[in-house]
């Protein structure tokens, strides 16, 4: 009985313990607390009404000035300063934003009442203009130096980037101790501008695509072409169009040409026709119909990030315009080469036999593994959104479950990772937030907006047009990395754009573009070097004369059709 | 060893060379080797991290250009081999000539295209020869393209 006593009374102690302890854990209201917070929140915009982030806020207090609280603008723009216990009679505002102009304001004598009766006050806007000081010009001289140097080949994209990120931080830095007016942004600013969405989406496809480029899949298919067609030279490029067409819409263009490319020249060699009658449509389909999914070109994939477009928004809303401008391409592609198909091939047997050698598949096993990883990330695509899962997710879980499943060698596989790329696109996100920084992005974005007006059809137009003749001789992935905050502008901006169109437009420009000259697209190059190593050189004259026209067909066409989706 | 050596890379450029190789061949009955080069410096800018896949699909392409040369001499009742090589177009043309001990390499430089573009522009076909001759002892015999 003393003993079940004791136990009860230990039992009710320990209960009591726990519930103190868990008592004493609740947060308790301090003296400060119990008074209530007076506080001046507003907001800091720039001229475009967009919000300034990082903006310093102080609250001065007297005629000294003397700094009473301070703030940072988060990315809505909005701040909250807290105003102390004992409120001078006099209190005034000053907002200091690198590459903008300093602000200050002194707070009425009302408000400074209200303040004083515990009354929490709500500035209006905020509006800081914009400064052009040497920072700018600096930022904007490494940006088209970069743009320069990728663009005429005298150095590798990403080295270019690297050298253009690079130079923008030691500049930023020695600005400290050398010249303030240099500074454009520091190390933890700059990796801000970085969408580490769109590095693990091509990260992960990569690693999806080392393995199913290794079985032999593209091969396969062309061969299969090559056999079906029955030596119906037509039927063959039709054919050969739509397997680049596809394969480009789920990898890259340049992956799809690599494995492409060199089974064509085979088989047009095999029926002794000239190789560039099938390869010139194949790179055009490739660049065409690669824009069709949100992973389909690396441009796509920075639009669908920078716009939160999803998978399911690209088919719906671009794939039918790209359909519409593949029959034009299939079209112009007969045209163009109608006499070189008209031929009756001269098919040899002891070509077809090797032929079917290189046209195998090479491992079924993880082909069909693959296989079911890519419909599971096909789906995960889709319905993802639901989750609201972002594509990155979708490309990290397929590519970490392949190799689980396959087990492959695991350092094989992430050579099979183009590092150089995944640098190439962190290094351009800096030396694009650089201009972004300085404000060249907001001139562009407030020139184009001058220049539209209202006018929804007139900004489609220029950027659909403009992206494209641009894209034939600018690398398009700066070119589309810089253009994004200029779009988004312009959506916020122009009445009926909310629904995203521009972005479209630019996707549309940006990859059709890259079919209007030789240099346009690194797919277009790819495929330039192979058939130049199979002894079919295609001149740069050569690719314009056939590119050219079939990017004012394609961006026609897709220009057509998003002016009926979108009006 | 002994033999012809004839570097191509295919296309319609190449098929004055491979005649002049058959007719060489068949004229001192020598063994006829064709050459061709995987070279993929042009992925340098685009994609070079690709090299890997690539170089296994333009073995097989240099495979098939070089049977279908093969073939050609085959229908010129010569019997001929088809060998492919990585690396630079002259040193592995030099390097084929030391190991064969080559009588004859054959060299072509394709008419009308851009000599910045072209390996064999006159001038450097002429010190490829003298650079075969001096270190293989093989005499270089010169075609022109279409």
């Amino acid at each position: 009985m003393k003993m079940a006593l004791n136990r009860r009374l230990s039992f009710f102690l320990v209960l009591l313990f726990i519930v103190g302890f868990g008592f004493s854990l609740l947060p308790q209201k301090t003296q400060a607390q119990e008074k209530s917070l007076v506080l001046i929140v507003g907001t800091v915009i720039d001229r475009q009404e967009v919000p300034v982030e990082g903006a310093q806020v102080e609250l001065l207090g007297g005629n000294t000035g003397e700094l009473l609280s301070e703030a940072l603008t988060q990315a809505n723009g909005r701040f909250a300063l807290r105003v102390p216990d004992i409120i001078p009679d006099q209190l005034s505002v000053r907002i200091h934003r690198a590459h903008f102009q300093d602000d200050m304001f002194q707070m009425s004598e009302r408000d400074v009442e209200h303040l004083r009766a515990g009354e929490t006050i709500s500035l209006a806007n905020i509006t800081l203009p914009r400064v052009i000081n040497q920072a700018f010009w600096l930022a904007t001289a490494i940006f088209v130096g970069v743009l320069i140097f990728i663009g005429t080949g005298r150095m590798h994209n990403t080295l270019a980037a690297l050298a253009g990120a690079s130079l923008i931080l030691i500049i930023s830095y020695l600005s400290y101790p050398l010249n303030q007016n240099w500074y454009i942004f520091d190390f933890p600013i700059s990796l801000t501008y970085i969408d580490w969405n769109v590095i693990f989406l091509i990260m992960g496809m990569m690693i999806f695509i080392a393995v199913v480029e290794n079985t032999g899949i593209f091969q396969w298919l062309a061969f299969m072409a090559f056999r079906v067609s029955g030596g119906r030279l037509l039927l063959l490029m039709l054919i050969l169009m739509i397997i680049a067409g596809v394969a480009s819409a789920f990898l890259d263009n340049v992956t799809t040409m690599l494995l492409m490319a060199p089974i064509t020249i085979q088989i047009a060699l095999s029926l002794g026709i000239n190789p560039l009658v099938l390869l010139i449509p194949e790179v055009l389909a490739s660049n065409v119909v690669g824009i069709s999914t949100l992973i389909g070109t690396p441009t796509n994939i920075l639009i669908g990030s920078y716009a939160h477009l999803s998978f399911t928004d690209f088919l719906v809303n671009l794939t039918p315009g790209v359909m519409l401008a593949f029959i034009g391409l299939v079209l112009y592609s007969f045209l163009i080469f109608r006499k070189d198909l008209a031929a009756s091939p001269n098919l040899s047997p002891l070509l077809e036999k090797k032929l079917a050698e290189s046209g195998k598949i090479t491992d079924p096993v993880n082909l069909k593994k693959a296989g079911w990883v890519g419909l599971g990330m096909l789906l995960l695509f889709i319905f993802g959104e639901n989750l609201n899962m972002p594509p990155s997710v979708t490309a990290l879980v397929g590519a970490t479950a392949l190799l689980v499943w396959i087990r492959p060698n695991v350092e094989e596989m992430i050579e099979a990772v183009d590092w150089t790329t995944l640098v190439f696109f962190m290094s351009l996100f800096i030396v694009v937030g650089a201009i972004q920084e300085v404000g060249l992005i907001s001139l562009i974005a407030e020139g184009i907006s001058w220049l539209v007006g209202d006018s929804l059809v007139l900004a489609m137009m220029i950027i659909i047009w403009f992206s494209a003749i641009l894209s034939t001789v600018v690398a398009n992935i700066p070119f589309t990395a810089a253009m994004l905050p200029v779009i988004g502008y312009l959506t916020l901006t122009i009445p009926g754009a909310e629904s995203n169109v521009l972005f479209y437009c630019l996707s549309v420009g940006a990859a059709m573009g890259g079919n209007g000259s030789l240099i346009g697209a690194s797919a277009n190059m790819v495929t330039s070097g192979i058939a130049e190593r199979a002894g079919y050189p295609i001149t740069y004259a050569y690719f314009l004369r056939k590119g050219f026209p079939a990017l004012l067909i394609t961006v026609g066409l897709a220009t057509i059709w998003l002016l009926i989706r979108f009006l | 060893m002994s033999g012809v050596v004839c570097a191509i890379r295919g296309g319609p450029a190449s098929q004055p060379t491979i005649e002049k190789a058959i007719s060489l061949a068949k004229e001192y009955l020598l063994p006829l080797y064709f050459l061709y080069v995987v070279n993929l410096d042009f992925l340098e800018r685009t994609a070079s991290s690709r090299v890997h896949l690539i170089s296994k699909e333009m073995h097989q392409m240099g495979d098939f250009i070089l049977l279908s040369a093969q073939e050609k001499a085959q229908k010129e009742g010569v019997v001929s081999e088809g060998i492919v090589r990585d690396g630079n177009v002259s040193e592995e043309i030099v390097g084929l000539c030391r190991e064969l001990k080559a009588d004859y390499v054959v060299l072509g430089r394709p008419k009308g295209e851009d000599d910045e573009a072209n390996v064999f522009t006159n001038e450097r076909l002429w010190i490829l020869a003298n650079l075969v001759e001096g270190a293989s002892g093989a005499k270089a015999v010169f075609t022109n393209g279409e």
